[in-house]
């Protein structure tokens, strides 16, 4: 990753927040910034870690250092990692602010332009100012994004997540942040090439990003997302009727969705599960089989459990609870997701990858230079980097 | 209209000494305008030649070679910045302390 330049850009549409010269240059700066932690700071904590901060643990403790507990309080200490994480967390507090910029000095404008494409959809837009939003989505501002996803409001939370979300992936997401939408689409129509869905549900869609490509990939399917987040439904319409997307955008809780049994032959979601909550989870995967129709095939792409990878790993992983507002990262990569799946139903799920679809964006935008895509592509897997190299983790289950 | 700036939830204490975050985000904030305003110096200088200059930095859109030249150029501000971790990795690396150091010293004065 080194030697790939990231000169990625995100694709306009319609209600994305323009930024004026400085606020682009300063986006760019948090993109570069966030980079920069990841290819020349993230590669010095193993060296760190194995010459002194274990070393140090050792002579404190009489033992080696023997799980992800053990590395953080050998690494708290250390002046390397206070560096890195500082600098890391900084660069999310810039990020934010760099967009927020954006948003002030136009919402007004672009409030009027979502109401307006919101008006010409087909697709139904549902919201309610009365809707119970949990705990789990309000207690801490997630991402470290200010005011999180369901911040009172028109539109605001929603811009905020989509153009902050592109920088906070570097763009690695491509042009309109729909990889992992994407990549899972593929993966459906190469693998399950007989499987045509009529009804696809995204959970925890939050501004459709995930959800068009299912669109795109069967045309002729009814496709809904559906959010806790009123700003983001709301923004997420709005963008997919500027983008020219027939998709519908409900404000609904993926735990008790109010849609009847058997109502859908798809139900996808994409880093949703980790920002929910022990309860909320195995609620998830209850109504996920609830509502599949016979045969129907149940996708979360989400994060690996902990005990696929080695403690050094889980510890890089874990940094993202104690510093990015992520209260459920680390308990949920302890569940027994299999475990949990076969307890609500499904018969055999299993783990997959699907690959990441970064190499069609070099066809179709220009600041996806071939070179940059397949360095993005052909990575190994790095804890602490953005994304896996090659593909995502998805939990398949297939209702009988 | 004004949108929240401050993320629920504690901020994590990274260094020893608060005032030692304090200081670092306003050392990331002064980068973040340094990049800002070299980007800025960069476009006045392209577009210098052509009429209305305020209007076309604004209207300013960096073609691809120009997008790798400032992203080239930020990623080696950056690796300036952070010379002294990076120093500090590759001494970890290689297993080089005070008291190789010392050694060192040492073993030079008698060899």
């Amino acid at each position: 990753m080194n030697a790939m330049l990231n000169t990625f850009q995100q694709a306009d549409h319609p209600v994305l927040p323009k930024a004026d010269a400085d606020e682009r240059a300063r986006q760019e700066f948090t993109k570069s910034l966030k980079g920069f932690v990841q290819s020349g700071l993230l590669p010095g904590l193993g060296p760190v870690f194995g010459a002194r901060a274990a070393k140090h643990f050792e002579r404190e403790h009489g033992r080696a250092p023997a799980d992800r507990h053990d590395i953080r309080k050998a690494m708290l200490v250390d002046p390397y990692f206070q560096t890195y994480a500082a600098t890391n967390r900084i660069a999310q507090e810039l990020l934010w602010d760099s967009v927020i910029d954006s948003i002030e000095r136009q919402l007004p404008a672009l409030e009027a332009e979502a109401a307006a494409l919101s008006a010409t959809a087909r697709a139904p837009l549902e919201t309610s100012p009365d809707f119970a939003t949990p705990r789990y989505v309000t207690a801490l501002d997630i991402h470290c994004m200010p005011g999180g996803y369901a911040e009172p409001g028109g539109i605001a939370a929603g811009a905020l997540y989509d153009r902050g979300v592109y920088l906070y992936s570097m763009g690695y997401m491509g042009p309109t942040n729909d990889d992992m939408g994407r990549s899972v689409a593929n993966y459906i129509r190469r693998r399950m090439p007989d499987f045509q869905p009529t009804r696809i549900l995204d959970m925890g869609c939050t501004v459709g990003h995930s959800t068009l490509p299912y669109k795109e990939a069967f045309p002729d399917a009814e496709v809904i997302g559906i959010d806790v987040a009123g700003p983001q439904i709301r923004y997420a319409h709005a963008r997919a009727a500027g983008l020219g997307a027939d998709v519908g955008f409900l404000q609904r809780n993926a735990e008790a969705t109010g849609f009847p049994d058997a109502s859908f032959d798809l139900i996808v979601s994409h880093i949703l599960l980790h920002e929910t909550s022990g309860k909320a989870m195995p609620a998830i995967m209850r109504e996920c089989h609830r509502l599949l129709k016979p045969g129907g095939v149940m996708i979360h792409a989400d994060l690996p459990p902990f005990n696929l990878m080695d403690p050094f790993t889980q510890f890089i992983l874990d940094n993202e609870t104690w510093y990015n507002n992520e209260p459920f990262w680390g308990a949920m990569r302890e569940i027994d997701q299999i475990a949990l799946a076969r307890s609500v139903g499904f018969a055999e799920p299993y783990f997959d990858t699907a690959p990441m679809a970064i190499m069609e964006f070099a066809a179709a935008a220009e600041s996806y230079t071939e070179e940059a895509a397949e360095a993005l592509a052909e990575r190994e897997f790095t804890a602490g980097e953005y994304a896996p190299g090659g593909g995502w983790e998805v939990l398949i289950g297939v209702k009988s | 209209m004004s949108l929240r700036r401050d993320a629920r939830g504690k901020r994590p204490q990274f260094y020893a000494d608060p005032a030692m975050d304090q200081a670092m985000s306003m050392i990331m904030v002064l980068a973040e305008e340094y990049s800002a305003l070299r980007d800025r110096l960069d476009t006045v200088e392209r577009v210098a030649t052509s009429a209305g200059l305020a209007a076309a930095i604004e209207a300013y859109e960096p073609p691809q070679d120009v997008l790798e030249l400032r992203e080239a150029r930020r990623q080696a501000f950056l690796s300036r910045l952070f010379y002294l971790a990076r120093k500090d990795a590759t001494d970890a690396a290689e297993n080089s302390s005070d008291a190789s150091f010392t050694a060192t010293i040492n073993d030079i004065a008698k060899g």
